[in-house]
């Protein structure tokens, strides 16, 4: 049984995202925008939650390890033909899905291809190269620590959930430097097979993508190791060091991605204020601002957080403020919150908040990163791409009793609160 | 689907550094670190100290970290984590601690590197001169042809009042041992009379030896000896008139004929040339 020919959807008169299902479960997706870059994204199901309790790290090194020798290139030649063609290659990881992106001139594309197969495909992980990694490791985690807020979001996963979304983006200390390539190798045999992986590609042609997902990119195929389901727990951990700034982050259970509660919560998120809109505004429309405005004067920020996985989802505020003041600036965003859970929100909000959401989801893919990522995260989770008008649409659909509803769940859930910096003034989640 | 674009989302500048990579070697990068031996020395910490420049700094999603061949990861400070080799097995015996002041051996050093150089220079100075000009006298002319430049001739066979002819450099050359009459008469001549002026003094370094060059200085033929109307040499030629000094006295010749170098080193021998 051939294969489906690609579904054309409603899009410009010129330009058209093709996506189809290989038999072997790859999902191909492309747009020809006839630009002279082309840039091209394989997308596998291999973020830190596929992490097991032995192999804590892995994701981390694997990440490190995209220019490693591989059977078809060595780490020399990757590096030297990427840089002679001008290209970049990268690899970024997030909880649920690693991402290679390679892109160069579009007439060069088929040697970044070569070289983009061989690093997802045929790794070797050599002992003495996976050893030089780890002072690559030791600096990315020192990068990592110099920035509050990532601390914080990890620690927020690791106090919510019991296992998978409650992996480390970055490998923990008592694994720096105990990866060893058979995990690396292991790891990458239960996650990078076809089943869980998505070739996409903004400037390039559907037929080409094609031929590179069946002869190359088929080296393994199946669904994988199973996959564990991320069980929310609830919980706390604070971490008192004497930064006089207080980043705190407080969630509850969201929603799964790709459900209608999911617009729900990003239409809240954009009543609450989630990042300024206007460089050196004072966030009028950002009521978490506005309310945490009235209860301090002293300089703070605060945003409303919402995170969505495929089984899971996290949605609450996260604050930064003065060490005296955090006690002050939480509860009154816990209390914006509380407010729109008791229906105080106008038709206004809704309306502003969606028209913010729509703009920035437009904006966001507009350029070719931004799309690739969306193209490539709906072909990995969904098979299928859908428009940005069938996006419009379903933010319009949202009502405001759904608003409500996604307030109320965060009101009512078991919270998790992920603290740094001089917490003497900032509450536990029970005084909440 | 809107979810999912809130998946991603984008942070405030200065998560964004951290979150996401370069694309290509154009945009502005996370700051690199520097690896000194096991210390990672990093930028100390901003801080926010103002509501602007807090601003934004609130994430609004989780984060996905980027590596990349051409961006952050890939920044090296090559004076700082490029290890050093070992060289005290090369060094001076005086310079090996590393802690120690290098001051107080400096001019030891110094005056031994310079004497060193120096009196290198000298000697490499004096072999260039002498490789050069044994290059350069190379082309001057070989011993044969330096053999064949002189001629010895032994005056004890030349009898008084007769002319011998040598070769000598491709030339004839004549040798005359003149008797007591011709030398006087020689020695008598007005020069005034003479096309080419030249006393017969001038011409000889002993009286009784006159040694000439057998070219006609006319057109270059070969006068004859004991012959003409002066005693001396008649050039068949053209009629050139020689005396006993070789002077040209009567023909059309211009000037005398020419006396090359020679000397005595002894009483029975003379060496021309």
């Amino acid at each position: 049984k051939h294969s489906p020919a690609p579904k054309i959807t409603e899009c410009a008169a010129y330009m058209c995202t093709g996506v189809s299902k290989l038999p072997n479960g790859l999902v191909i997706a492309s747009l020809e925008n006839y630009s002279p870059l082309s840039t091209v994204g394989v997308f596998v199901k291999a973020g830190s939650r596929y992490e097991t309790m032995e192999n804590q790290g892995v994701s981390h090194v694997l990440r490190l390890a995209a220019n490693l020798t591989t059977k078809g290139a060595s780490a020399l030649k990757l590096c030297r033909s990427v840089e002679a063609l001008g290209g970049s290659l990268s690899a970024t990881s997030s909880r649920e899905s690693m991402v290679y992106t390679a892109s160069c001139l579009r007439d060069h594309l088929d040697s970044l291809m070569e070289l983009l197969v061989n690093v997802t495909t045929a790794q070797e992980f050599r002992p003495w190269e996976v050893d030089d990694l780890t002072s690559r490791v030791k600096i990315d985690k020192a990068l990592a620590q110099q920035c509050p807020q990532i601390g914080v979001i990890e620690k927020l996963h690791e106090a919510a959930y019991k296992n998978a979304l409650s992996n480390s983006l970055y490998c923990p200390d008592y694994m720096v430097g105990r990866i060893s390539p058979n995990q690396l190798q292991s790891f990458v045999e239960g996650t990078f097979t076809t089943g869980r992986m998505a070739l996409v590609g903004v400037g390039v042609k559907h037929s080409v993508l094609r031929q590179v997902g069946e002869e190359l990119l088929s080296v393994r195929s199946g669904a994988g190791a199973p996959v564990a389901q991320s069980v929310y727990r609830g919980g706390e951990l604070r971490v008192q060091n004497n930064d006089d700034l207080v980043h705190t982050l407080i969630a509850s259970e969201g929603s799964v991605a790709g459900s209608a509660e999911a617009n729900a919560f990003t239409v809240l998120q954009g009543i609450l204020g989630a990042g300024p809109h206007v460089k050196r505004g004072s966030n009028i429309t950002s009521k978490l601002s506005q309310g945490i405005a009235k209860a301090t004067t002293q300089p703070f920020d605060a945003t409303a957080f919402n995170a969505s996985y495929s089984d899971s989802g996290l949605f609450g505020v996260y604050t930064i403020a003065q060490a005296d003041s955090a006690g002050e600036v939480i509860k009154a965003a816990i209390g914006q919150v509380r407010g729109i859970a008791g229906g105080n929100v106008s038709a206004a909000d809704i309306t502003r908040a969606k028209n913010q959401v729509k703009a920035e989801y437009l904006m966001s893919i507009e350029s070719s990163e931004g799309l690739l990522e969306e193209m490539g995260a709906q072909a990995l989770t969904t098979a299928a791409y859908q428009p940005p008008d069938t996006v419009l649409q379903t933010i319009d659909a949202v009502t405001q009793d759904d608003v409500v509803k996604a307030a109320k769940k965060f009101v009512n859930g078991k919270k998790t609160v992920a603290a740094s910096g001089n917490l003497v003034n900032t509450p536990f989640v029970d005084e909440l | 689907m809107m979810s999912l674009a809130a998946r991603s989302g984008t942070f405030s500048p200065y998560m964004q550094a951290t979150a996401f990579t370069v694309a290509g070697p154009l945009k502005a990068l996370v700051p690199g670190v520097v690896v000194k031996e096991e210390k990672i020395l990093l930028n100390p910490k901003k801080h926010f100290l103002c509501r602007e420049s807090l601003n934004g700094q609130s994430p609004k999603t989780g984060h996905a970290v980027t590596v990349s061949i051409n961006g952050s990861a890939g920044i090296r400070f090559a004076h700082t984590d490029i290890r050093m080799p070992d060289f005290s097995d090369y060094r001076r015996s005086e310079v090996l601690d590393a802690n120690k002041s290098s001051q107080e051996s400096s001019e030891a050093r110094r005056a031994y590197s310079y004497l060193v150089t120096g009196a290198s220079t000298m000697v490499g100075i004096y072999t260039a001169k002498t490789v050069v000009t044994q290059f350069v006298s190379s082309m001057s002319a070989s011993a044969d042809v330096l053999a064949l430049s002189k001629i010895e001739i032994k005056l004890s066979d030349i009898p008084e009042g007769k002319n011998m002819t040598f070769k000598w450099r491709g030339k004839p050359l004549f040798v005359r041992h003149r008797t007591e009459k011709e030398i006087a008469t020689e020695a008598a001549v007005n020069i005034g009379e003479l096309r080419d002026p030249q006393h017969d003094k001038d011409r000889v370094i002993n009286p009784s030896w006159v040694i000439v060059l057998g070219v006609c200085t006319h057109l270059g033929c070969v006068p004859i000896a004991n012959a003409g109307d002066f005693g001396g040499y008649y050039c068949p030629c053209h009629g050139s008139h020689y005396d006993a000094s070789g002077r040209i006295r009567k023909g059309p010749a211009p000037l005398n004929l020419e006396v090359p170098y020679y000397e005595f080193p002894d009483d029975d021998t003379v060496v021309v040339g």
